[in-house]
């Protein structure tokens, strides 16, 4: 075929016209028998997709067409949803679900779709999370982040400690034993320490509360006792020394892999970011026992259907299958979510021994971890709260501020941004 | 096409009359805005839209997904009394000094070297310019990797010869030289080019002359080619101030992309990158887009400041010295002829 210059200006205005009428069109994004999906990279177990890009179980005729977003995620969904056409049917929200819940008309509510009958099934905290205070429910449950210590058997029998995850859990029951325990490591071994920075112990404080920034009635409560005493705890590890100082990721990995982390209270998908992922020749040497202060919660994800979507039926059939009890099991080998479906923890493939911790089955520890966890109440401005109070600790551990000055800069910064935001 | 409208009106009669005399103006430019008009439209949607909605959100509150609300000036009242926002704007200019200044000074003596270099000349220009072809993200995080704290290599260098250890990444200086560094190494090569390019237009007689008058080499560089690069110094300096004032990708790869996105007490947060944290962290649009316009207004500012400084009103000065040397000319024959006459 030749080109002639008549053909490629009529064949680039085509183009162009159909480029500008595309939008604004459809509301959804896809083909009318394809359900979209976004998600972001490593929230989802591959075999599972594959499967339901060929056939969505339980919708016939509907295919899945699942699109994983790089980065900025979040940004991406928000600009899809404030352009209000070309939306994904689906959407992957991430532990921040609560700042979604303002905006609750832009989802279904999946107890009209059928949720109900399946809520037996899951952690009752975490299907807590994804209902608004109206009672509507945005975010379907897909993995949790239980917390528990992880440590380093061999620089634990250094300091002369039995490295037994009954014992050590025995040893350090809550948060004073725990920094008695650490001190007693760094005596042993010279520069050993027990968080990777000052905000670690800050997050996994706050993770084990029963109660976090705001009241669901919207009271705000970050400036009570709770939260002034995890903020204490995380200054006085630092004064203790007992912190690494890592503050970026490089640095966070290197204490890993250098050693120099012998024991961290972390959520169960640190072990693959962490000891996995940056130490590899550590395997074997670590352990996983029952947290210092109880059990506790970090991270996990949900899954909400856009009011665009074009089939909802068919949307919540799928997302009710992917989060199966059996499915999550899957989606724990790879990519490591850990379930929120407690049938799931008696899985053959979540029980068999692990031989990076030693051949230890973590999965009891972390599944302890996950049905103990009290749960607390996440407010749409939790982040706007949490920021703040972060940085400020950084401060003190970077800049060696005032812990009391840092502290009523945080409130006065809070609620600054709280009076703004139309929160208080 | 005229000539069609010309054949047309006879079988037309009366109403076509004026369009024989004279063809429709527009009828006859329509190719011609055709054939622009892609750029105009893509400019319309992709430009000037966002340009003009942003000012539009920086009177809202908006999260990005339900209904805006309007607040008027509400937002510039909180950037005006925002600590942070001040700060950003300290730690930008700080920055920017500490980036630009040595940059350019470099820029002016590698190009310079460039200019006088013999041999592999291309492999030099080349050299010179693919820091600044590659990519940001992966220079800041060989950087990140240079300055860390506890595992750098510039810390092992300085702890090898018995230096001690600077806290790079969590010292506000610390931060503010690692991120200026970042842009001093990115941005020499491409503002050695540019005055590469101005060196080479200055005529080589200058240069023959001034050597015939047995000028230094030193003598040459200041008297000569500084004074005569002076309008592309100026398109340096104004385009490093542009890129100065809106440093952002480096803060945000060094402390990645959470709620400490300008590292430890916000030292590294520059004004970008705190409109990017309120807009797309903290989904306060209208707050981010305030910003941006106060950004805007700081651009402008700083551009005029730096045209009157470097800049300013050449072609007056200019002429202000060549009178000046005309009259010294005539002075100097007028004496040479009254000597003569005395004589």
């Amino acid at each position: 075929m030749t080109l002639s210059r008549r053909k490629f200006l009529a064949a680039g205005t085509a183009l162009a016209a159909a480029g500008l009428t595309g939008c604004g069109s459809r509301s959804s994004l896809g083909g009318s028998n394809e359900l979209s999906m976004w998600t972001w990279t490593g929230s989802v177990n591959d075999g599972l997709i594959g499967q339901a890009e060929k056939a969505i179980p339980g919708a016939d005729g509907m295919k899945l067409a699942m699109t994983r977003i790089g980065s900025n995620y979040k940004t991406k969904v928000l600009t899809a949803l404030a352009g209000k056409s070309l939306v994904p049917d689906i959407v992957a929200i991430n532990d921040d679900v609560a700042t979604y819940f303002p905006n609750a008309d832009q989802f279904h509510d999946l107890y009209e779709l059928g949720a109900k009958e399946l809520e037996k099934d899951f952690l009752p905290w975490k299907w807590k999370w994804g209902v608004t205070p109206a009672g509507k429910m945005l975010g379907y449950p897909m993995d949790t982040g239980p917390t528990a210590l992880f440590y380093r058997t061999d620089i634990f029998q250094k300091a002369g400690i039995d490295v037994d995850p009954g014992a050590v859990a025995q040893l350090a029951p809550d948060w004073d034993t725990y920094i008695a325990l650490g001190k007693k490591l760094k005596q042993a071994v010279p520069g050993s320490a027990i968080t990777d920075n000052i905000s670690g112990i800050y997050s996994y404080r706050m993770a084990q509360q029963p109660k976090r920034y705001m009241t669901p009635d919207g009271k705000y409560i970050g400036d009570q006792d709770h939260v002034r005493q995890a903020f204490d705890l995380a200054v006085r590890v630092i004064k203790e020394g007992l912190s690494a100082n890592a503050q970026n990721s490089t640095d966070k990995n290197a204490v890993v892999t250098n050693g120099k982390l012998v024991a961290y209270n972390a959520a169960v998908w640190w072990a693959q970011l962490g000891p996995k992922n940056a130490a590899p020749k550590t395997k074997g040497l670590w352990k996983v026992t029952a947290a210092p202060g109880g059990a506790g919660n970090r991270g996990g994800s949900f899954l909400g259907i856009t009011k665009y979507c074009k089939n909802p039926k068919a949307a919540f059939a799928f997302i009710s299958w992917l989060e199966s009890a059996k499915n999550q099991a899957e989606a724990f080998l790879d990519p490591v979510l850990f379930p929120s479906t407690p049938a799931s923890y008696t899985d053959s493939r979540l029980s068999a021994p692990d031989p990076f911790f030693g051949g230890q089955r973590i999965v009891d520890v972390f599944a302890d971890s996950a049905k103990k966890y009290p749960g607390a109440f996440f407010s749409p401005y939790d982040s706007i709260i949490d920021t703040p109070i972060g940085a400020e600790l950084v401060n003190v551990e970077a800049a060696g501020k005032n812990p009391d000055q840092a502290w009523a800069d945080a409130q006065h910064q809070i609620e600054r941004e709280l009076t703004r935001a139309g929160a208080i | 096409m005229a000539v069609t409208s010309k054949a047309v009106p006879a079988s037309l009669g009366a109403t076509t009359e004026s369009t024989d005399k004279r063809p429709n103006k527009y009828r006859q430019a329509l190719p011609q805005y055709t054939a622009v008009a892609p750029f105009f439209i893509l400019f319309a949607i992709f430009g000037a839209f966002p340009v003009l909605f942003s000012i539009w959100i920086s009177f809202h509150s908006w999260d990005g997904i339900g209904p805006m609300k309007w607040v008027g000036l509400a937002q510039y009242q909180y950037l005006l009394t925002d600590a942070t926002f001040w700060k950003t704007i300290g730690n930008t200019l700080i920055i920017w000094v500490l980036s630009t200044v040595p940059m350019l000074l470099l820029a002016l003596v590698i190009a310079n070297a460039l200019h006088n270099a013999t041999r592999l000349r291309t492999f030099y220009r080349i050299a010179y310019f693919i820091p600044n072809i590659t990519s940001v993200v992966a220079i800041t995080l060989v950087f990140g990797s240079i300055f860390s704290n506890n595992f750098g290599l510039l810390n092992a260098f300085l702890q090898s010869i018995g230096l001690g250890q600077v806290d790079w990444l969590t010292q506000p200086w610390g931060i503010k030289i690692a991120i200026a560094t970042i842009v001093t190494w990115r941005w020499v090569g491409y503002n050695a080019i540019i005055y590469l390019a101005g060196l080479q237009a200055i005529s080589a007689d200058v240069y023959e002359a001034a050597k015939m008058d047995g000028a230094s080499p030193r003598q040459t560089f200041w008297r000569i080619t500084v004074p005569m690069m002076r309008p592309v110094i100026l398109f340096t300096a104004v385009t490093s101030t542009i890129g100065g004032l809106q440093i952002f990708t480096e803060s945000r790869v060094l402390f990645g992309d959470t709620s400490s996105i300008g590292g430890p007490g916000d030292a590294g947060l520059t004004i970008v990158s705190y409109l990017y944290q309120s807009a797309f962290i903290k989904n306060q649009f209208g707050y981010g887009a305030a910003v941006g316009w106060a950004l805007f207004i700081l651009i402008v500012l700083f551009s005029i400041i730096n045209w009157r400084l470097i800049g300013g009103r050449d072609e007056e000065r200019l002429t202000r010295r060549a009178a000046r040397r005309v009259e010294r000319k005539i002075a100097a024959q007028n004496a040479k002829r009254e000597a003569a006459d005395v004589h």
